[in-house]
């Protein structure tokens, strides 16, 4: 391969070098006992998909220009370029890759295979071979922040209506989704659609809470793209605008990646303390279910309900009770899901896989762990907190005909809250 | 006879512990001069107190307990060898000095020093030996023999060559030389004054013993560069867990 190509990918990686990498890289001892642990390698039996295999790809590149003895015996260690084969190899391992780390649970060493695979992203990106489709989305979103006047006005259209809805709900003819409210304490950084939006206003509005929503989502397909500074400034967008409206606290959606790259990665991606804390919103409702600031009543929910951790919820982002507190305080009839918790089957509808059309067969097939536990828990009603998750469990539901309602936990929550106007019908 | 045990094992052995303890020191060098990240890689739910993820990590890295639960067998195989491997190890310990109390209370209950050492040694080097045939069968097969690369069977096969040879030492010399010859020569080495004893020279363990030395000096002077830093590298990472 050429040199100046070579030099630029392996500029990458000696970029994105740091100690855990380092480490991560030289302890590996391919025991493969990862292979079991991940949806996509269980469910396609793609060798391609064994964790400790899509690590090897990077390792083979590291070993051969960062090591001594890949260096002198590359045939060793199986070292070698980051030429288009290899490249060919990554993009499918990175890229189908959800980021899930229940690799990393099982393995000995606590190996992070999604780490050593963000090195495989920025390398893929240098080459110009990262995901086009998260790559437009991550720019779209970037656009938005940059020509935002251009976007103002149908935002704040598209904000009036869920005011309306809301009102309707509620039965408050007060109610509000406000927008740009300065000196709030809240701001909620919801998802496109009013799906997201709707019923966290409606907790919002009955806990009386002092709260204003995002002009931007919290979705960041930078993240999942594997552009850090992408990643960076898709996030800037709502921190920006919570600084500027001095909030006390930013609250995420139900959307798994959001909650971790905000609590764990943007401080770090932007050297600075946010002054405001972090919560996601099932943190608040299960705060406004046990202060008494909204009321549930149970028994207006009907059927089996069970809960899904999403990865970046629980494993990755330690949030395991508060969600089922809220479930529990909704209805008698709930059951668990085994495994459960830390050791969660990931759904396989993370990292951005969802909108990759072309690993949708490999997406599917890795659902087989989550429909086995579906069908096992006899539940008729998965609560579900993440937007990527519900899409792949919503698919595999139809797929395997399940027969399973796939919800959002807020919206149980307003289904199940005494309310004096009319209200949506989930299940 | 003579030629082959100075090169294995005196001039080898010297040149492996300079290679084992340069390079592991070179190994832990670059990892502390590299910097870390600050976003923190740790998975839930991690123990709050600095005490609590010390002790998270030792178990993570001494019993692996994740590791149990997903495959047992490949566990417990792992946790036979590296603890018959530390048993071998203190085992070995006798070539420096004979250990302090533990003989009398073996001969407390009629038991001599080397008899029990003929035991646990026995035991330790089967399951070492067992450990590592285990470890090759699995690399033949499957999605292991395809992760496989030429270093892992170049490592299996100069720990197989060490654990048959020191195997062949205790089970066919065991009763003839004991951890009192092994030790002369061993001290000679240690205060640079290298020399066998006659009794080693005169029975024909050199071979033996030259063999089990000239595997061991090359798994020494290999194990710096190789994946087997995961025995230092396994605490650094565990720790990160739960960070």
């Amino acid at each position: 391969m050429d040199s100046s190509q070579l030099n630029t990918l392996t500029g990458v990686i000696d970029k994105k070098m740091n100690r855990q990498l380092k480490v991560y890289l030289d302890t590996c001892a391919r025991c493969a006992i990862c292979k079991d642990a991940c949806h996509q390698y269980v469910g396609t039996g793609d060798f391609k998909y064994l964790p400790a295999r899509r690590a090897e790809l990077i390792r083979q590149v590291y070993k051969k220009y960062f090591t001594k003895s890949g260096e002198f015996v590359p045939a060793l260690y199986e070292a070698r370029d980051p030429d288009d084969n290899l490249l060919d190899e990554l993009y499918d391992s990175a890229y189908a890759c959800t980021g899930c780390r229940r690799c990393m649970l099982v393995c000995p060493f606590s190996i992070d295979t999604a780490w050593i695979l963000s090195v495989a992203k920025a390398i893929l990106i240098a080459a110009g071979r990262g995901n086009e489709m998260l790559g437009q989305l991550a720019d779209a979103a970037l656009f938005k922040a940059d020509n935002f006047e251009m976007f103002k006005d149908v935002i704040v259209d598209g904000f009036k209506d869920i005011e309306a809805e809301v009102r309707e709900i509620t039965g408050n003819p007060n109610a509000q989704v406000p927008v740009d409210k300065q000196g709030a304490d809240i701001l909620y950084v919801a998802l496109a659609g009013a799906h997201s939006i709707r019923p966290a206003a409606v907790i919002f509005e009955e806990a009386g809470a002092n709260w204003t929503i995002s002009m931007f989502e919290a979705a960041n397909y930078g993240f999942f793209y594997g552009d850090v500074e992408k990643a960076r400034l898709i996030t800037k967008r709502f921190i920006d605008e919570a600084k500027r409206l001095g909030v006390k606290e930013i609250v995420v959606p139900e959307c798994g990646h959001a909650y971790r790259v905000l609590e764990l990665f943007y401080e770090a991606w932007s050297k600075e303390k946010m002054p405001f804390k972090v919560s996601h919103i099932l943190e608040k409702v299960d705060e406004y279910i046990k202060d008494g600031s909204i009321t549930v009543e149970k028994g207006l929910l009907k059927g089996t309900v069970t809960y899904h951790d999403p990865c970046q919820i629980g494993r990755n982002g330690g949030i395991f009770e508060q969600p089922r507190d809220i479930v529990k305080s909704l209805t008698d009839s709930f059951v668990d899901l085994t495994p459960n918790r830390a050791e969660q089957w990931c759904c396989g509808g993370g990292g951005g896989i969802v909108a990759i059309e072309e690993l949708k067969d490999v997406r599917l097939a890795s659902g087989s762990k989550k429909v086995e536990q579906l069908r096992a828990s006899g539940a008729t009603v998965l609560a579900c907190p993440c937007e990527n998750c519900r899409l792949q469990i919503q698919e595999l539901n139809e797929v395997h005909e399940l027969g399973i309602d796939v919800v959002q936990v807020i919206d149980l929550v307003v289904d199940a809250m005494p309310l004096k106007g009319k209200k949506p019908v989930h299940l | 006879m003579e030629t082959y045990l100075w090169i294995t094992s005196v001039w080898g052995v010297y040149l492996a512990i300079a290679v084992f303890v340069v390079g592991m020191a070179w190994r832990i060098y670059q990892w502390s001069t590299t910097p870390k990240s600050p976003i923190r890689l740790g998975m839930f739910p991690k123990p709050k107190t600095t005490a609590g993820r010390i002790g998270k990590m030792l178990t993570d890295t001494f019993v692996a307990p994740q590791s149990m639960k997903i495959e047992p067998t490949m566990w417990f195989f792992a946790m036979a060898f590296h603890i018959a491997a530390l048993g071998a190890f203190v085992g070995h310990l006798r070539i420096l000095g004979e250990y302090p109390i533990l003989p009398g209370l073996l001969e407390k209950v009629g038991i001599t020093m080397n008899d029990f050492a003929a035991w646990s040694g026995s035991i330790a080097g089967i399951l070492m030996l067992v450990g590592v045939l285990y470890w090759i069968a699995r690399r033949t097969y499957g999605p292991y023999k395809n992760l496989s690369v030429p270093e892992d069977y170049l490592l299996l096969f100069l720990l197989l060559g060490v654990v048959v040879m020191g195997d062949h030492m205790r089970f066919v010399y065991g009763g003839i030389i004991h951890a009192a010859t092994y030790r002369e020569w061993f001290l000679n080495l240690l205060a640079f004054k290298p020399a066998f004893p006659a009794e080693l020279l005169e029975s024909n363990v050199g071979i033996s013993l030259g063999t089990h030395m000239l595997f061991t000096d090359l798994f020494l002077m290999y194990f710096p560069f190789s994946k087997l830093v995961h025995s230092i590298g396994a605490f650094s990472s565990n720790l990160v867990r739960s960070e």
